[in-house]
């Protein structure tokens, strides 16, 4: 690690540090300026918010308390409008499903299913690059272009009234989320087994490890950071994915999640009763789920701390 | 290529049994990879080829002249693109479209790697009170999710007077301390110093060594992150669709064509195309180092 010295030259040694102050000072205020700008003002206003009422008609707010709290928690229980079709399920808790479903299936199913297929790739599989290259598609098509070509073939085999009913619908976001997920995954775990020191592949020969042994002992430990990485991006999933059952359903088919709900609040339609809706939602929802993300990357981390390649 | 030699004679009989079912799940493996890759690239081979057939070739009209949504095109049809360049929507055609894609794209990258780059160059290079303070609120900004603050960000841009203009969503680009902060970070890190040191010997002053010696210098990053930066904004359907609300990018766009023309399809999908084929020339381009950036990122995430 090199730093500026600051120039310890007798006469100029004031003017040198104030001269490096006056540069960083130049380079860093409009980044500076404009971060605590937007993110304090975000954040306060919605901690705000969170405990307020916004009136729609006069464009006021006023302060309520925990009302909107006890609102979420009163429909999530209580509402007895339900899902069509589906009596056990209202139309609160089918949000709260979705956007689980959709965590559970990125860890459980995405994540372990690309790190088989990342493996197999790294085992001098035959066009394994010309795999990579197409894999990464999906992270540089525009969203809206790649939902619209998921859905198409579906429509034109008569199949679009999947998008439309639940739970149907929710499995078609998950298979789209797999479907446009995992290669990306893919090419970040093959990225990782490419780095470890090939000795270690060599050592496991000796020892006469087989393939699958080789998976457990020294892939999967070797490539456990981005492991973890991934978990923690599967599970922000849960607060964050919206555009896909938005697009995908055009929110017609009860498949949206709790990030979705809180787009709608900003969109278009929506006003100041909405915006604090939103803001009590999503705090709630930070900060039942944010402690639950960071306590498992530092439990995860712990499991194999020495490694890093 | 390290000599592995010595290891010739270790000897690997009991291995074979293990190694049939390996292979074969290997191959088992290939199989599956081959119709992922299949699923990804048919959509988009299929709207290609359609988008050459008239709406009525796709569709069907008359008797004896059925609907043809998987075959070949009945009869090239070359004008989709034409008449989506001068299609109207909400005030748009697909051509304003893609020259508004285009300005958002080109200042957002130029104003955000630019940004980052002086950011992260001042926070890796110069030791100063509080840089350390400046990286860690940065990162923690990154790796905690708070929720919900969107409808804040509508308040804030209309607070500040630049909702749904060109500037307000330049606005929201310019926050530099994200992605692309913490590769240059990493970036000018590796960088010796002793490079400014000598041309600080030549009477170079700090901004003529950070552009004409240390921007040169990391011009491979810079490069990798521009790319990324281009291909997200043109992409991007979140910021414009909401505090644009007047213009329409071509990723917003897309959504909205899909309703008016919903009669037509070989329209939809020329103009999926026309907003595909530019990142896909990107990419083409540029496979390798966009590849490479996306891992290095994941690391370091």
């Amino acid at each position: 690690m090199e730093e500026a010295e600051i120039i310890r030259r007798p006469r100029r040694r004031l003017s040198g540090k104030a001269k490096n102050y006056i540069f960083v000072a130049i380079l860093l205020a409009y980044p500076v300026l404009q971060f605590v700008l937007t993110w304090s003002f975000v954040n306060i206003n919605s901690l705000l918010h969170a405990f307020q009422r916004g009136n729609n008609r006069t464009g006021t707010y006023e302060w309520c308390g925990l009302d909107q709290f006890v609102t979420i928690f009163r429909n999530l229980f209580q509402s007895t409008v339900t899902v069509p079709g589906i009596p056990w399920l209202n139309t609160y808790q089918v949000i709260l499903l979705n956007s689980l479903l959709i965590g559970f299936v990125t860890l459980f199913i995405s994540l372990p299913l690309a790190v088989l297929f990342a493996y197999f790739l790294s085992k001098k599989m035959p066009l394994a690059n010309v795999f990579r290259v197409i894999f990464f598609l999906p992270n540089i098509i525009p969203i809206v272009a790649l939902t619209f070509a998921y859905k198409a073939p579906w429509q034109y085999l008569g199949l679009g009234d999947l998008f439309a009913k639940w739970p149907s619908s929710e499995m078609m976001v998950i298979l789209y989320c797999v479907w446009a997920g995992i290669g990306y995954n893919v090419i970040l775990l093959s990225g990782a087994i490419g780095r470890i020191p090939k000795e270690l592949f060599e050592s496991a020969k000796i020892d006469h490890a087989g393939p699958w042994k080789e998976l457990f002992k020294i892939v999967i430990p070797c490539i456990w950071p981005t492991i973890v990485t991934l978990v923690v991006l599967g599970m922000t999933n849960v607060l964050t994915l919206y555009l896909q059952p938005y697009l995908l359903t055009g929110d017609q088919g009860y498949a949206g999640t709790l990030a979705l709900d809180i787009f709608n609040a900003a969109g278009p339609d929506a006003g100041p009763a909405q915006y604090c809706a939103a803001a009590a939602e999503g705090l709630l929802a930070s900060a039942i789920w944010a402690p639950l993300i960071l306590l498992t990357r530092k439990v995860m981390s712990k499991k194999y701390e020495d490694v890093d390649y | 290529m390290e000599d592995l030699s010595y290891l010739a004679n270790a000897p690997a009989p009991r291995r074979k049994k293990k190694n049939v079912t390996f292979a074969l799940t290997k191959w088992f493996v290939f199989a599956l990879f081959v119709f992922y890759a299949a699923t990804l690239l048919f959509p988009f081979l299929w709207m290609l080829l359609n988008s050459f057939k008239s709406g009525n070739d796709f569709n069907g009209s008359g008797a004896d002249f059925a609907a043809n949504v998987f075959g070949w095109p009945r009869e090239f049809y070359g004008k989709n693109f034409i008449e989506i360049m001068t299609f109207e929507i909400d005030g748009e055609t697909v051509w304003s479209m893609f020259i508004n894609s285009i300005i958002v794209t080109v200042l957002g990258t130029i104003i955000n790697v630019f940004l980052s780059a002086c950011a992260a160059y001042a926070l890796a290079k110069y030791r100063f009170p509080g840089s350390k303070i400046i990286y860690g609120l940065a990162i923690f900004s990154m790796v905690v999710p708070i929720v919900g603050t969107l409808p804040s960000q509508v308040v804030m841009m209309e607070t500040l007077g630049i909702d749904d203009s060109l500037l307000g969503i330049l606005f929201l680009y310019s926050g530099c301390f994200g992605f692309n902060f913490v590769m240059l970070y990493s970036a000018f890190r590796s960088i010796s110093w002793s490079y400014a040191e000598a041309a600080s010997m030549d009477g170079a002053g700090r901004f003529k060594i950070f552009f004409k010696v240390m921007l040169p210098m990391a011009k491979g990053p810079i490069l990798a992150c521009s790319i990324l930066q281009a291909i997200t904004l043109w992409n991007d359907y979140s910021t414009p669709f909401l505090f644009w609300p007047s213009h329409q990018t071509l990723a917003v766009g897309l959504y909205n064509i899909q309703e008016a023309q919903s009669g037509n399809p070989p329209a939809i999908f020329a103009t999926m195309i026309v907003a595909v084929v530019p990142v896909l020339i990107l990419y083409a381009c540029f496979q390798k180092k966009i590849i490479e950036n996306t891992n290095a990122g994941g690391l370091k995430g």
